[in-house]
Parts: C-alpha cells; structure tokens; sequence
C-alpha cells in the first residue's frame, strides 16, 4: 500500500514535467537559418491582402532542390524563381531569377531532366526553357481533365515521382459550391454527392499524360511524397469528414474519408464501385466495420498535440546528414509553423506508425520543404488566408543539423502485447526501466460529415512492464489494454539518457490500426 | 510535512518575505485612479473616498443601496489550488500587503496574535489548495494557433515586446532596460520640459505632467505558474470579474510569451496538485473562510456571502474601532494613508445628506473605477502618464503624431459614437485604430454594460440639439468621390484601400460609428472637437474650397461625403486610391506581352488572358481550346487571382469587348452536312501547352484530332487581331472526313467579301491562305457559319483577322 502511494505521487511529479520542447531548446540541435522572409502590409487573412512592399512575394508554394548552391521555387502568385546562394550561411547574397510566370497558383515543383514540372489549378505543366536564355519558354501541358469550378478550396497539388516514374496528384475538394460552380460539377444521384469531376482523389499520371486516378476521399491533401520503399504517401487536413490531421497510404482502391469525393465513383476509369451508402455519426472502428472501402490512415495527428494543419511530406533522403532520422519523413505544419517527424512499419500487409513532434518556431506557416544537397531542409513558407505563428509572413528558410543529437524517441514500433521504443542515444537504465517512466491513453475518432472529431472513447493504458535492451538504445513495453484502430498517446517524461537528459520531445502517439 | 521540509519552507518564507520588505515603499492600497487624483484635489476628496469605498470593497460587507458604491471584489477563488502557488497564498495570508504591495485586500487575520495566525493561515491555505476547477480548453482552429501546452513554450523577448506594446504598461511598470523608438515630443512636451513643478501646477497643468505610480505586480513568479497565468492573460474576467483588469486581446500564444516575461525570473514550478489534505484542516478552513468574511468578496467552494456587517449608512465615522482605525479579531484591518483616511471620512461625512451626484459624475466615476483614464482623457482629466507616452508607439513607427500612438481622448465621445459602437468598442469586437501597438482591452459586458448610454446621455445633455442627416444631394457620388480625393485619401484608407504609406482609420465604417451631427462639426472644424488633432479643416471659416462641386455649398458637400461613404461598399473608390491600387495589381503591358492564367466569367476557368502594349488582348479557354473573348483598352487587374483567398474571376478592366464564337474553330467533319461540332464531341480537342517565342507572344498548341495546331494571336494594325493558325496533318489522314474552320457565327452572318463575315455583335472575320475556297454561309436551326475547307497536305498557315 506504502509503495503504491509513493508511486502516484512520483507519477504527479512527472505528469508535471514540462511536455513541449522550446523552439529555443530544438535549435540546439536544429538550427535555423533565414534565407527570406518578410511581413505583409495587411494580416494574413485580409481580404485586401497584400505583400510587403518591398521585394518578392516570396510565398513559397512548390520547392526544388536544384545543386549544391541553388534552388528553384513557386511562389503562390504564379511564378518560379530561382535563387541562387541559398545555401550561404549567413546567405547574404543571394540572386533571384524569374525562371516562370504567369501559371495559376502553382503548389509544387519538381525538378525532372531538363524541365521543372508544376501543377497549377488546372493542370500539370512541364517548364522547360528551351533556348537557355535561363527563362522558360515552354509551358507544356502534360495532362489536364480534373474539374475546376472556379471554388477557391480547389487547390491542385504536386506533382511528385513514384519508383516508377509515374507523376501523382492530389485534388482538394470544393467547398458549399455554389451558383456557376455547379454547373461544372457531376452529381452521383444514388449518394447524392456533388463535386466536380476527381476532386478529392490522388490520380497518376504517365509521361504522355494518361491519367490513373487511384484512390479518393481526401480533403485537402497538401502534401504528397514517396517513402524510402517508394509507396506513395499524402497528408489530409481537419475538416469535414476527417477527424483531425493524416498521413494516408495511396493506393488503388483506398477510400480514405471525405464522402463528397464519391460524386466521381461511376466515372469511367474509377477504382472505386458500389458504395451505396456511407456512415455517418459512428466511431471509426464501428465505421470501418460497416464500410470496408474506408482506409484508416497511417497516421492520425491528434489535434493541437501534433499540429493543425498538415502540408508537405519530405522524406529524409540524407543517410544521416540530417541527424539521425534518416529514411522518416518529416510533415510540414502550417498553423503551428513547424516540423512533425514519422516513423512508419507496415503490420498485417499495411502501413501504421508514429508521429513525433520535430522543430517549432519557423518564421511563418511551413508549406513546402526540399532536401539540400547537403542534407539540410529548405522550407518554403507561407500564412496567407489562414493564420499562423511566427513573425513573418512568407518567406524561405533553412533548417540545419548543428551534427548534435537529439535525445529523441526514434521508433515507436507496435508489438502484439506492448511497444518497442528505440532511442537515438543509449538511456539511463534506470529510469527506462521504471513503469512510471511511462504514460499511455488511447482514444479514437468519430467518422462523420461534421467538422473534425473530439477524442474519443478515450482510455488510459496500464504498463506492465518495460526492459530495456542490452545495449539500452531500446525500451519494450509490455502494455495491457491496447485496442486496434485507436490513436496510442504515450508520454515518456520520466526517462533520462544516459546522460541525464530527459527526451526532447517526451510524447509519441501512434496508430494502431493492427496488433501485430 | 517532515522536520526537514519544514525547516526549508521556513527559511524560504523568511527569505521572500526580507525581500519584499525591502522592495516595499509603502504599505497601503493602491488604486490607481485615487493615487492619481486624489492627492493633488484634480477630484474632491469626497469623490475619491467614494472611489474607495468600492475598490476596497468596503461594501462587500457595510451594504449600500447606492449604485455606484457597489464593491469591486475579489478575484474567484474556485480555482485557487492550481492556480496559486501554497507558499504563496501563505505568505500573502499572513501579511497582504508586505507579500503584495499595493493590494485591496485587507488584512483579515490582522486581529490574531501570531499563534493563533499560523494554526488560521494554514487551515484557510489547506481549503484554497483543495479548490480545483478545470482549466478551459483553448479552441484551435486555422486562424488560432494553440501549440501543445502552449503555456509552456512563451518565449520571453516576444513577451517583453508585447508587455511593453499592446497596453499593459499603461497600467504597469515598464522595464528599465526596454528601448523604446525615439518619440519625437510634442510641442506641449518640449514647454513642460521648461518649467518648474510649481509653475505647472499654477498653469493647472499638473496631472499632465506628473509621473503616473504603477499597479504593482507583486512577486508574480511566487504566485503564479506559467500555466495558470497564461490562462489568466487570456481571460481575466474569468478570474476577476470586476473588470478592473482588462483582457487585452491576446492569442493564447502571446499570452504565453507575456507570462514567459512576467516569470522569466522563476524556477520551473510544478502546478499544485489536489493533494490528500487533512480532512478537518480543510474543514476548519472552510469554517474561516466564511467566519472571516472572505466569501463576501470571494467565491470559493460554494461558501455563501455571511449576514455582513452594519450598513455603510449607519457606521460612525469616529468609530475608533473601525477597519481601518484598529486591528480587531474577526475584522479585516485596511492599513490606510493618511490621505485615503480623509477621504473616506469625507465620503462618508456627506452620506446622511443624501449629496447625490449627477450623470456627469457618474460617467467620470465609472471611468476611475476601470481606470479608463490610465489611457483616455476626458475632460482635463487623466489620459496616458506622461512617463508613459514613450510605450505608445505606431505601428511601424509612421509618424502619426500622439493620434496615431497614444488612445484618443474621451471628451464628448458620447455626442461623437453611436452607442451601439460604443459597445463595440468596449467589447473588443470593432478595432478601428490598426495604426496604435496598444490594444483596446476586451471589458466583460457586466462591468461596463452601462456606459455607452452614460457616455450618450451626459454629453449629449451639454451638446447643441442633435443635427438631422440631410437627404443624399443629387450627383453625392461622384461629389463625394471627389472631395474625398481632395486631401482624406492622403490619410485614410477607404474599405481597405489606400495611397502608399497610410496608415489610419478606415473611413469605410465612419458613418456607421459617429453620428452625424460631429461628423459635420469635426469637418467644419476639426481643432475645436479634438485639440492637437493632425485632421486639417477643408472649410475654413465654413467655406468650401472647392467651389465647383455642389455649387460650393458646405453643407451639400458634407452630405454628399456622408452619403457616399455610407455606401462606398458599392461605389468607386476616390480616383487617387484606384490609381494607386492597379499600380501595384493592374496589368499594364508595354514592350513584351503579359500573360495571366485566371478565372474568368468569359473565358472560363481554363482561361489564359494575353494583354498587349497596343492595347488590344484577347483571352483563350485552354480549357476547350478556343479564343473565348477579346476587348481593347485597359487589360486586367491581377490582384484577385495573385493574392485574394476566395479567388474572384479576373475582369477585363477595358471596353469594347467581344466574346467570339462558342466551339471548336477547326472541325474534321465527315460530310459537309454535318452540324458543327461541340467540344463535349467525341473528336478530340486536346490542349498542349504554350511556346513564348522571342517577342513573348504565345503560341498555343492543341490538337484536333490528329491534326497539331498552333495558333498565335496578336493586335494588327485597325485595333483587331490577327490569329495565324498553322496546322500540321498527321502522316495518315483520316478518310472519313475533311477538316474545315468555321470562322465566324451569328444569328444573322452577312457576306461582307468572298473571305470575310460580319455577325449582329458587328465581327468581322476574314480569312486568308490556307484554306481551299471561298467561305461557304449554311445556317443550322437558326445560326448561321462561315466555314472553309481547310488544305492541308503537310503545313498549312491560315491568316484569320478579326475586327469589332
């Protein structure tokens, strides 16, 4: 009874460690370096929006990577520069060079051969500057056909590669279309769905511009990108029918939430048939049991906890040059202005995994990111129409390992009684080994057409038991109670390393769609 | 608590305690506007014993039917245990005022010797730690950043910032080593500088000189956690109703970064609690805190306010037993000064005769009671210390004059805002003034539901009777387009337009805030309504300068701008503004072509416009490839497709604009009888892209069919276009039909030559080259065609101009 006591007490005293890491504190070990960035003259939500003054809206919306001293990016405007010089340190020289102009809302860039390739509201175009004057002169239209009614939520994003080389897309579904909006819609009578033609689907699009649509029920998929095995991934936003932030594998045939993409369902070409009905109102697990076609996501990011709003996904390409995360991916987030980090496994045929706070405190909302030659990641920001935290209003920023490491959980693997969790630094075997190191709640999601979901059907977990590994780099936790297609919260405030340095970021949730 | 542990807190608790001693200057009550203005008789004495006797919440206890003594309070305690640190409330129990200087809390224990203290001090301290309330979730949404525990990552230089800039230094300390941005002083400031103290005071001058006291903090990183004051930044009405402290409009991060300022100097301090308290002590507490009267100002674990003591009517003023006068067991003891002594003799001197006091009166009392003159001035009276001006800064530092940094007076606001905006103003929901760092705080609607009616009645009494709005003269629009041209562009913004550089109050919303009786006045004059104020006046002497427009009459002009701006939601905005604006979003092509790709109602939502240095642009459906619509003039204005969230379509900003005909231009049909294509045919109309070439002229590329087309459209010399369509056959020809362009289409086509056309909207569309024969007219239920066979063995190039 005594020592049951002293354990709550001690289990108070960690619940009270301070949870979130400072910007002041990351950049110990990731350190910011401002390319550009600047202020607007009027708020980020204006309706009379407008840049600074001075110099380029530089609004990032698409990034590439070019060498070792230059990137190319799309700024929301229409226009691809290109600056050279990024990769100074302090840059205080860097050139700018209008590559291309006038396309419509450009939200990606991809470097392929000798041409850059950007979708725009309406289409997938390939630059090319064909002359070598340094300016594109031809803006080729590799494939076009999703609908567009003229609805500002319909936002066009990418393009990125697959292994095979095929482009993918990813369609933002519109929003309370209205008046000559729908005319330009397709209507499914028997669900009753209204959108135009592929909005809220991931389509694949080969060199000669066949289009493939894939997989459909997204929202507002900001960002899309392969993983180390070449699958493709996309991040959905909270809103309606979607519970809170994602990462969703793509693949043919999966239907992931928002119902309004089925309008598109009987169009030739269409992965997806017969859903007759879709739930509206149910906790996901109930929901999935009733409507097969619905995919849960890899990964769910419990609201305010991992951010607000999901944009794009990098995956660390850099063999270690970027720390010690390398073949994860890292999810840019636009209202927190930061970087949240993956691990994915695949458990039962599928992808599952976890997410972990990485890096706060950018200049402004974190929309596009690109991996340096030197491993470093450049991120594109912007905060227009919405709101974020930081100080600017766009701009262009580097993030950059200062070769410290981080005392972070690595990997949050799910096994069939309990966790493993892998360390970037070898920890004190004490602390690691202690239960009361350790807290864990469950809860899932409510599947409905309302906007996101409160945590539900929450539960604390009770660990049993935590070993730690020979070589103190891993802790298993022999965890009772877990439960499939639920959200696993696990604090870590109590372990040290061996060093006696607490985690720098102690939480972790990770989706448990399968007990392995 | 073991030996040890006790002997620790002692020694801590001794040790804050030497330190506030010594921090300490006086040990009385402070409320800002009596410290203010009672010494230096800018009140009567009897005002600022009054003033007392609600900020001390003296008739929380001695009862008073009038209204405006009600007592100020106390902060809710419910939430005490994990919002206030123990040793904290410990201390503070034991001496308010040496553990908060400056408090309005009296000391309720003042009565017990020291051995009874202790044994009271911690019972009533183990019942505060056992109220617990949760803290409210903080809403996230896409304008909302809410971090995870927020609270914990304010960073403190942003706080430092915010301290000093959004207003609460207009109450509190600044920092010694916060720098403010030079401020140029003020005429006025550069004579004070001159005198000597009694040389202002006989000038009357004096409370616009005097360094205005601080409300002082405390030792804030005893008290609070980071959490706990965070969420006290964010909403302190929710913890002290009174009002007294404003909320200041802050985001749940800013309110992080200002509590990371405010502790920056604490060790990290775990939130308390709910601890297994000893049952009886919390008991024992609870007894107290009703015993003691703490409900009477305190609502705590649902305590009920006691009977209370005798009414405030019948206390004797020499009642040597008083609050104030001695320290009784069971009596909370206000130390008082001497002059806040005489005063609340003097307040309490005039209650048996029943002295009423007007609405004037009442208006200035509410204002002392908020502490709205920590800001405002009204009537003389008050406004921002002038040790505090410095912190009143503009944003981005435009010189602005004190109108642009410092809050405006008060006087006569009551005449000049509509009291529904008054109400605005007081709830924080209409900020008018984007220009000023400072915030105009959020008051809770219960402290200050009664003011915008006060602030009407008592100017509005002293003011001329109230002036009807004219009727709208004829031509108001453009009158008032133009007077507004003339000198308010230069320092307004107009529905959220302007000149470059200015920064200022909006004048979209003025008539829905003032009435129009000041309106009128303030144009007239504006000096007289609001001294030192920057607005010149058009009308000097009451003459327009503008004799041309609504034949010079001052009145009519007046009317005329009322009205225009009432609804210049719909009306063109002053030609200066608009000028200003397509500077920086109109497309004005001079050498090379301008492209933008857009939504448009004409062209669609595939649309890209071409705008030429000649003056004449078309746009092409890249959607179905087609030239959808041409117009000459001004070309577009790119600011809704560049930067504008909802996306509007682009609008051809010049004139004579002609959409040209619907459909395909190039059609293979298998006979000639065949009715002309649409793009929903089966044929295949497939878009390619563009090529700029070296004059950044595009050439589309589509496909029809098999056959590749670029065309390439640019102005010719009559103010038309010229569209060179250069077709290339595939290798194998289709047999089953002959490709043909249909040049032009109308209701009623007439032959104007063999190659050229004119339809009802008088386009005229002639062909040459390229094509096998004269144009042939067939008409299809009711619409006629030019069409012309189209030869093409390899290449072919055919010249199509099109005038309107």
């Amino acid at each position: 009874m005594v020592a049951r006591k002293t354990l709550i007490v001690v289990l108070l005293l960690w619940a009270n460690v301070s949870l979130a890491a400072s910007p002041a504190e990351e950049g110990k070990y990731y350190r910011l370096v401002t390319v550009a960035t600047s202020q607007a003259k009027t708020d980020s939500r204006s309706k009379n929006w407008k840049p600074s003054p001075e110099g380029l809206a530089l609004e990032v919306s698409g990034l590439a990577v070019l060498d070792d001293h230059r990137v190319a990016v799309a700024i929301r405007k229409g226009e691809v520069w290109i600056l050279d010089g990024v990769y100074d340190d302090p840059p205080k020289n860097v050139t700018y060079q209008l590559f291309a102009k006038a396309l419509h809302e450009p939200l990606g860039l991809l470097k392929d051969g000798d041409s850059l390739y950007t979708v725009q509201r309406t289409e997938l175009t390939r630059l090319r500057d064909s002359n070598g004057d340094g300016t594109a002169d031809e803006y080729l239209t590799v494939a076009k056909g999703w609908g567009v009614t003229g609805h500002y939520h319909e936002y066009a994003y990418g393009p990125k590669l697959d292994k095979n080389g095929d482009f993918w897309v990813t369609l933002n579904i519109g929003l309370g279309l209205k008046g000559d909006e729908l005319k330009r819609t397709l209507k499914n009578p028997a669900l009753g769905y209204r959108q135009a033609r592929w909005r809220g689907w991931g389509i694949k699009i080969t060199r000669d511009g066949k289009i493939t649509p894939v997989c459909a029920g997204m929202r507002s998929p900001c960002g899309l990108a392969a993983n180390a095995a070449g699958d493709m991934f996309y991040t959905d936003q909270q809103g309606n029918w979607v519970a809170t932030n994602s990462l969703h594998h793509m693949r043919t045939g999966a239907f992931f939430h928002h119902a309004e993409a089925l309008a598109s369902m009987n169009l030739p070409g269409s992965p997806i048939q017969g859903i007759e009905s879709v739930p509206d109102g149910l906790p996901l697990p109930e929901a999935i049991k009733r409507f097969p076609q619905l995919k849960p996501p890899a990964v769910w990011f419990p609201y305010k906890k991992m951010g607000q709003s999901a944009t794009d996904i990098l995956l660390d390409e850099s063999e270690g040059r970027f720390g010690p995360f390398a073949g994860q991916l890292f999810i840019g987030e636009f209202t927190q202005a930061s970087i949240s980090r993956v691990f994915l496994e695949k458990v039962g045929g599928e992808y599952q995994g976890a997410c972990f706070p990485f890096r706060s405190g950018f200049a402004s909302a974190v929309l596009r990111m690109g991996q340096g030659t030197d491993g470093s990641l450049f991120v594109g920001l912007s905060n227009r129409g919405w709101s974020s935290l930081g100080t600017a209003s766009y701009g262009l920023q580097r993030l950059v390992w200062t070769g410290e490491t981080p005392f972070e959980i690595q990997e949050m693997k799910a096994r069939s009684d309990g966790f493993e969790l892998v360390f970037t630094q070898p920890v004190d075997a004490a602390t690691a080994a202690e239960v009361s190191s350790y807290t864990m709640n469950s809860y899932t999601y409510s599947y409905h057409s309302t906007y996101g979901s409160d945590e539900i059907l929450s539960k604390p977990l009770n660990i049993e038991k935590a070993t730690v590994s020979a070589d103190r780099k891993s802790v298993v936790l022999k965890v009772a109670g877990m439960r499939e297609l639920y959200v696993h919260e696990l604090r870590a405030a109590g372990v040290r390393s061996e060093n006696g340095k607490p985690l720098l970021h102690p939480m972790a949730y990770y989706t448990l769609n399968r007990i392995p | 608590m073991n030996r040890t542990a006790l002997l620790i807190a002692s020694l801590v608790f001794a040790e804050v305690w030497a330190l506030s001693s010594a921090a300490l200057c006086n040990e009385t009550p402070f409320v800002a506007a009596f410290d203010r203005f009672a010494p230096h008789n800018d009140i009567e004495l009897a005002v600022g014993g009054r003033l007392l006797l609600s900020e001390l919440s003296c008739t929380a206890c001695h009862a008073t039917k009038v209204a405006r003594l009600q007592p100020k309070k106390g902060p809710r305690l419910e939430g005490a245990g994990q919002r206030l640190q123990g040793d904290w409330v410990r201390q503070f129990l034991h001496s308010p005022q040496k553990t908060k200087p400056g408090t309005t809390m009296p000391d309720v224990l003042a009565g017990l010797g020291e051995e009874e203290k202790q044994p009271a001090i911690a019972a009533l301290a183990a019942f505060l730690a056992s109220q617990h309330e949760p803290y409210p979730v903080v809403k996230a949404n896409g304008l909302v950043p809410v971090p995870f525990e927020f609270w914990d990552v304010g960073d403190l230089e942003q706080g430092k910032q915010l301290y000093h800039q959004v207003g609460c230094v207009a109450c509190h300390e600044p920092a010694n080593d916060y720098e403010t941005a030079e401020a140029a002083p003020t005429p006025i400031d550069t004579l004070l500088e001159q005198l000597d103290p009694e040389e202002i005071e006989e000038m009357g001058l004096g409370s616009a000189v005097r360094p205005v006291k601080s409300v002082p903090h405390g030792d804030l990183p005893a008290k609070y956690s980071l959490k706990s004051l965070t969420f006290f930044l964010l909403d302190p009405a929710s913890i002290r109703p009174s009002g007294r402290m404003p909320g200041l409009r802050l985001g749940p991060m800013e309110a992080a970064h200002i509590a990371a300022y405010l502790l920056r100097d604490q060790q990290r301090v775990e939130e308390e609690k709910p601890k297994t308290v000893d049952q009886s002590l919390r008991e024992e507490g609870k007894r107290l805190f009703s015993e003691l009267g703490c409900a009477s100002c305190h609502t705590a674990g649902g305590i009920e306010a006691g009977g209370g003591a005798r009414p405030l009517a019948k206390l004797k003023i020499d009642d040597q037993q008083s609050c104030f006068a001695a320290t009784t067991k069971g009596r909370p003891h206000y130390s008082l000064d001497e002059i806040q002594t005489k005063a609340i003799l003097a307040a309490m001197a005039e209650l048996p005769a029943g002295k009423t006091r007007d609405d004037h009166f009442q208006v200035k009392f509410w204002m002392m009671q908020l502490n709205c003159f920590g800001c405002h001035e009204r009537e003389g009276l008050g406004g921002v210390g002038r040790n505090r001006k410095a912190y009143f800064e503009t944003v981005r530092h435009v010189d602005l004059g004190d109108e642009g940094r410092i809050p405006p007076p008060l006087t006569g606001v009551g005449q000049k805002l509509t009291a529904d905006s008054l109400k605005k103003v007081l709830n924080g929901s209409d900020q008018v003034r984007p220009h000023l760092l400072a915030r105009m705080p959020r008051f809770s609607a219960t402290s200050v539901w009664q003011l915008p009616e006060a602030f009407a009645k008592v100017d509005r009494a002293e003011a001329p009777p109230e002036q009807k709005v004219p009727p709208p003269p004829n031509g108001f629009v453009a009158a008032g387009q133009r007077l507004l041209d003339t000198g308010c562009v230069e320092c307004h913004p107009m529905r959220g337009e302007s000149l470059p550089g200015v920064v200022g109050i909006d004048l979209e919303t003025v008539t829905s805030r003032v009435e129009f009786g000041w309106f009128h006045d303030f144009l007239l004059n504006p000096a007289e309504l609001k001294s030192r104020t920057r607005m010149p006046t058009f009308f000097p002497n009451g003459v327009s300068q503008q004799p041309d427009i609504l034949d010079g009459s001052t009145d009519q002009q007046i009317a005329a701008i009322w009205h225009y701006l009432r609804e210049i939601k719909k009306h063109p905005l002053p030609e200066k503004i608009v000028k200003a604006r397509s500077q920086d979003f109109e497309l004005v092509p001079t050498e090379q072509p301008i492209l933008l790709r857009t939504f448009m109602h004409e062209a669609g939502t595939h649309a890209l416009a071409v705008g030429f240095a000649e003056k004449v642009h078309f746009a092409f459906d890249t959607e179905n490839p087609r030239l959808a619509v041409a117009w000459r003039g001004r070309f577009l204005d790119a600011q809704g497709t560049w930067f504008v969230r909802s996306t509007p379509p682009a609008v051809p900003l010049g004139k004579e604009l002609i959409e040209l005909p619907k459909g395909p231009a190039l059609a293979v049909l298998a006979e000639k009888k065949q009715a002309w294509p649409s793009f929903d045919a089966e044929q295949d109309y497939r878009f390619e892209g563009y090529r700029l070439d070296p004059e950044g002229v595009p050439t589309m590329l589509y496909r029809v069919g098999d056959y590749q087309v670029q065309d390439r459209t640019t102005p010719n010399n009559d103010g038309g276009l010229t569209r060179r369509l250069t077709i290339v056959a595939p290798e194998k020809k289709d047999a089953t039909g002959k490709l043909w362009l249909r040049a032009n289409v109308g209701k009623s086509l007439q032959q104007v030559n063999e190659n050229s056309t004119i339809n009802e909207k008088h386009l005229t569309v002639s062909v040459a080259g390229g094509v096998n024969s004269v144009g042939q007219l067939r008409t299809i239920e009711g619409s006629t065609e030019s069409l012309f066979e189209v030869e093409v063995d390899n290449e072919t190039t055919i010249e199509v101009q099109y005038q309107w």
